[in-house]
């Protein structure tokens, strides 16, 4: 590009050997292959190149940025779920086999008997539950309307298009995630009451003799899903009735709702 | 014993329905899968989902794991990528308006990153390694297209090399290093210009 004139090393080449010059300057296990002189005319395109040293710039930062992303440790009764609905087999070493301590016998028998106690009346729970999330959402948005000064009867005065709603709907929108920090503890109550239902789904049929495609094509037809008809109910009306109402505006429910970090 | 033979024992014994070694199995590998598919689908509950279907499909598929074809965990890391790919094809059909496709900061009505850094009030300056930081990276990860998404994940978050991602996407070596740059800079790009917006 810029380059073209330059004696050394040209754009396409500079590029391509990017993700190394990356690794060796980390010192990465797989690193390397960039000799001592490659490294030198790489070096000097990165200085001399108005587009390449910004590029390795920004490439550097990125990858900075994404090794400052810890491990996330997985909810402990993932594995429990995962072997319920795989083998079925819960063996008896699995309390022992957290290794990690992370969950002492104690908070062990408790959750036992919280899953105990819960177990007859999740069936029961689910529906007004269910109902029960969706009058939050609806009462959290007209609550969004109430607090960007939004009367019903100045609905039909409203200017509709998508960024006059956003800019009434953004202020809003920090009082609304105050408001679900709050009330957070009913999604976490859900979650819980997701992981009994998870627990008392019916186990895989059993190992699968059966020799599938030799290729492993993982992606074919789509098959039985836990709770995936669950999981559809929750999310898409909701994510519907928002986005139709307030055009591409990111409504804060979801984003405080769904996202769990670190 | 080597790791590769100890998983080849340990498949064989719950291809023959050792359910110690399945547990084993599943022991060794649902924090990574969890952590792929936590980072691509960016929360929790379809991340739990999606680890469960990656182990139903390495249940029902167990037998036909050939070790001499490569590593076990190349060959788990493409059920959960096959698996993230339908995840994902399904959620954009759900939601119809929320193109995970383009480049969002590009978007006209792009912004919720700016704003989320601007509610929160983070200075620049702050200590990279906070938990508001890394928020919004994973957060910005989120924003990145799925192709280049999963490169940098398999890469940055999970260290795999190259010919392992390669073989698990199914494209070139040089495909997968170019989809680990542009992801990484397209990453910065996006976290320095809002950045720059706060200001
Ligand atoms: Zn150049």
């Amino acid at each position: 590009m810029l380059d073209e004139t330059k004696p050394g090393m040209e754009c396409a080449e500079f590029e391509a050997l990017l993700t190394d010059a990356i690794d060796n300057n980390n010192a990465n296990a797989d690193a390397g292959q960039l000799s001592p002189a490659r490294r030198q005319s790489f070096d000097a395109h990165r200085r001399d190149c108005a587009v390449c040293g910004p590029l390795f710039a920004d490439v550097q930062a990125g990858q900075q940025w994404l090794r400052s992303l810890e491990a996330v440790e997985p909810p402990p009764h993932l594995l429990h779920n995962i072997l319920v609905a795989t083998s079925g087999v819960l063996s008896t070493r699995l309390p022992a086999t957290r290794r990690d301590g992370r969950t002492t016998p104690f908070a062990e028998r408790l959750r036992e008997r919280w899953d105990s106690f819960f177990t007859p009346v999740a069936a029961f729970v689910r529906q007004p539950r269910f109902a029960m999330s969706f009058g939050m959402i609806f009462f959290s948005f007209s609550l969004a309307l109430n607090v960007a000064g939004v009367k019903p009867k100045d609905v039909a005065k409203l200017d509709l298009r998508p960024s006059a709603l956003r800019h009434a709907y953004n202020d809003a929108q920090i009082k609304v995630v105050q408001y679900y920090d709050n009330i957070r503890f009913v999604y976490e109550i859900e979650s819980k009451l997701r992981e009994l239902k998870r627990a008392n789904t019916p186990a895989e049929p059993g190992p699968a003799p059966q020799k599938e495609n030799p290729k492993n094509n993982t992606s074919g037809q789509p098959e039985q899903r836990q709770d995936r008809n669950y999981s559809q109910e929750y999310n898409q009306p909701v994510l519907a009735a928002l986005r139709g109402g307030v055009g591409n505006a990111s409504p804060a429910v979801t984003a405080t709702t769904n996202r769990r970090f670190v | 014993m080597e790791e590769a033979q100890v998983v080849g024992l340990l498949v064989r014994r719950a291809v023959g329905g050792d359910a110690a070694a399945w547990e084993e199995i599943v022991q060794r590998h649902h924090r990574r899968i969890y952590n792929v598919c936590y980072r691509f689908a960016g929360d929790s509950d379809n991340a739990q989902d999606l680890t469960q279907e990656v182990f139903i499909k390495m249940y029902r598929t167990l037998s036909s794991y050939d070790s001499s074809k490569g590593a076990f965990m190349t060959w788990v890391t493409t059920i959960t990528r096959n698996l993230l790919v339908d995840h994902f094809r399904k959620s954009k059909g759900d939601r119809i308006t929320d193109s995970l496709d383009s480049v969002p900061s590009e978007h006209e009505d792009a912004q919720p990153l700016s704003e989320q850094i601007a509610d929160r009030g983070i200075a620049p300056d702050a200590a990279v390694q906070s938990r508001e930081t890394r928020e919004m990276v994973h957060f910005a990860l989120q924003k990145l297209s799925p192709e280049l998404r999963e490169a940098v994940i398999l890469r940055d978050l999970q260290d795999m090399d190259y010919r392992e991602i390669a073989t698990a996407l199914r494209v070139p070596e040089g495909t997968v290093k170019s989809r680990i740059n542009r992801g990484r800079a397209e990453l910065a790009r996006l976290l320095q210009r809002t950045y720059k917006q706060v200001i």
